[in-house]
This record gives C-alpha cells, sequence and structure tokens, in this order.
C-alpha cells in the first residue's frame, strides 16, 4: 500500500509539473493498430511545443521532440487521453544530440 | 424476383446493412475508437449474389471526445433500379464507459443508444440501444456488440448481434518505431433478426489491409440459415 501510494505521488509529481527536456518518451497503454495510433501521433505533432511524435506500437511508447527544453507535461496528457488511450509514464531522454 | 417485392427486400437489407452495431470488422463500425475531433468515413458496397442486389453504405464517424463518439450510416440501393432506392438514416450515440488499457492491449466496454430515420414518409423511426465490448491482446482482437431496434408506430422490432475475431497476419512484430501497414484476417458471426421471422446467422470471412489512415477491406458473408444469400462486401475507410 506504502509503495503504491509512493509510486502514484511520484507520477502525480512527474505529471503536473513542466518537464525541461528536448526528448521524452510516454509509455501509453491501450494502443492496437496502425489506424488506431496515427491520430495520436498526428495530435501530438499539432501541439505548439512538440517539434515531432513518433510511436512504437512494438514498446508501447511515443517519442516526442520538443521545440525549446520545458514542455506542458498536462497538455501532453490530455492529449494522449483525447486520442483514446492511456498514458502511464513519462520519461525525459537523454539529449540524443 | 417479381419486381414488386424489391422495395421491400431493399428495406430489409437497407436495415441489415445500416452500421449500427458494428465494432472493427469488416461489417463493423462502433468499437473503433475515435479520438476527440477526429472523423472517420467508411464506403462499405455490398453485393448480395443470391438477389443481384447492390447497396452502397455511407458511415461517419465523429470523435466528441475520447470516449464519446457520434456514428451514421445511410445504405442507398445502387440496383436493381427503381424507387425507394435511400434507406433509412442511422444515427448512435457510444459512450465507453469502462475501458482497461494495459501494456498488452486493451479492453473495453461502450453503451450504445440512438435512432433510425426515415428518409421516406411511408416509414417510421426506430429507437435502437446496445452495447459493444472489445477485448484486445498482442495480435487478436475480439469485437462483441448487440443491438435491439424497437419499431414506433407500425414498425416491425429487429435485432441483430455480430462477434468478430481479428488476428494481424503481418507484421509479425511491429518495427521499433514508426508505423507500418498491416494485413489483417476477420471472421465474424452476426445474427439479424426482424420482427416476425427467425433470426438469420451469417457467418463472414475477410481480409482488412491496414494502413495508417486509410483501410481497404474485402470479405463473404454468408446465411447460414433462413435465406441461404451470400454477399461481397468491399469497403474503404480514412480518418481525419
Amino acid at each position: 500500500m506504502k509503495r503504491l501510494l509512493l509510486t502514484y505521488s511520484l507520477l502525480v509529481l512527474a505529471w503536473s509539473n513542466p518537464l525541461s527536456a528536448e526528448q521524452i518518451e510516454i509509455d501509453v497503454h491501450g494502443m492496437t493498430c496502425a489506424f488506431c495510433v496515427d491520430s495520436l501521433q498526428r495530435n501530438l505533432g499539432k501541439l505548439p511545443d512538440v517539434e515531432s511524435a513518433e510511436v512504437s506500437l512494438k514498446l508501447k511508447k511515443v517519442r516526442i521532440e520538443t521545440v525549446g527544453d520545458t514542455v506542458d507535461i498536462e497538455r501532453i496528457k490530455q492529449t494522449v487521453l483525447d486520442s483514446g488511450f492511456t498514458p502511464v509514464k513519462i520519461s525525459p531522454l537523454p539529449d540524443a544530440k | 424476383m417479381q419486381n414488386k417485392n424489391w422495395p421491400g427486400l431493399f428495406l430489409l437489407t437497407a436495415s441489415l446493412c445500416v452500421p449500427t452495431v458494428q465494432a472493427m470488422g469488416l461489417r463493423s463500425f462502433v468499437a473503433l475508437p475515435v479520438d476527440k475531433g477526429g472523423k472517420v468515413v467508411r464506403l462499405q458496397y455490398q453485393r448480395n449474389t443470391s438477389t443481384n442486389t447492390d447497396v452502397l453504405t455511407g458511415n461517419a464517424a465523429y470523435g466528441i471526445s475520447g470516449k464519446q463518439t457520434l456514428l451514421f450510416g445511410l445504405p442507398y440501393r445502387v440496383s436493381p433500379a427503381g424507387s425507394d432506392r435511400t434507406g433509412d438514416l442511422s444515427a448512435l450515440y457510444r459512450h465507453i464507459v469502462w475501458q482497461d488499457d494495459t501494456a498488452e492491449g486493451t479492453r473495453r466496454l461502450g453503451l450504445l443508444g440512438g435512432v433510425v430515420i426515415p428518409t421516406d414518409s411511408d416509414r417510421d423511426a426506430r429507437l435502437q440501444a446496445g452495447a459493444v465490448a472489445t477485448f484486445y491482446k498482442g495480435r487478436t482482437e475480439w469485437d462483441i456488440d448487440a443491438l435491439w431496434i424497437q419499431g414506433l408506430d407500425d414498425t416491425s422490432n429487429q435485432a441483430r448481434y455480430d462477434i468478430a475475431w481479428q488476428y494481424r497476419l503481418s507484421p509479425a512484430v511491429y518495427p521499433d518505431w514508426g508505423i507500418e501497414p498491416e494485413w489483417a484476417l476477420d471472421l465474424e458471426l452476426g445474427g439479424r433478426w426482424d420482427e416476425g421471422n427467425t433470426m438469420v446467422h451469417q457467418a463472414t470471412v475477410g481480409l482488412q489491409s491496414i494502413h495508417r489512415q486509410w483501410v481497404f477491406e474485402a470479405g463473404v458473408v454468408q446465411d447460414l440459415n433462413g435465406p441461404d444469400d451470400t454477399r461481397l462486401i468491399f469497403s474503404t475507410r480514412f480518418h481525419f
């Protein structure tokens, strides 16, 4: 129970604060076929602070390259929810450059 | 078949073709997830080789939110010619009331409610209510739906069910990144009931070519009892 609460708290903290990163990965649950996830990739790509978005049906992830070094996590989370899927975990990536 | 019978036949066929309770199978529409603000359009051509009847059905879906969708369908009899070629408009609202997304797939339950709006003053409206469930894991998806269509005034009641099983033939393994076209096998068992008649059970076998923004699918539908009709289906759907 304590472990669950701690995990939940960390997730809430991660979700609620703007993230400083140029690349992030989001674990997304519920993704199925190509036709289903294309809208998710396009919708994320339309966000103002997202330069590009790429989906992996194999890894169940979405990789986002941001325009600046901060990104609105809540908006990204809501975009995933609005696409009909469940965002699970977000991880900043080391700068690939 | 005598000419005087085809209007009634078309109406029955049109009502059967109305994509009111259809999942992601060949004959289905309502289990398809539609994103908020998303739009999906499908055009389906169906030929009944037993009665030589051709019907073109247009479907549209609009995502009100990630869990709420409006679904519409309107059939049009291409042949034989004559009057009463336009079927009735089906309008359905779907609400996903339960959703369990995992890394392996998803399970969802949606409730359906709506109306069938007649396009001819000689026909009455109908109310419709039902449910659709989706189970997806790995390369396999099950879509199960059922619908009750309540006739108003003198119109008969109807009911239908569909059980669709889809299996991803390719790719066997997804690439690490990117969206790749897919092929899927579709097998379905469905039933159509019109008040005063027995339930006609139908088996469907089809193939789906799935791309990022469009799907092309084709299949054969065979009555397992009753009229013993055979139908060919060709359809394409795309979202934007």
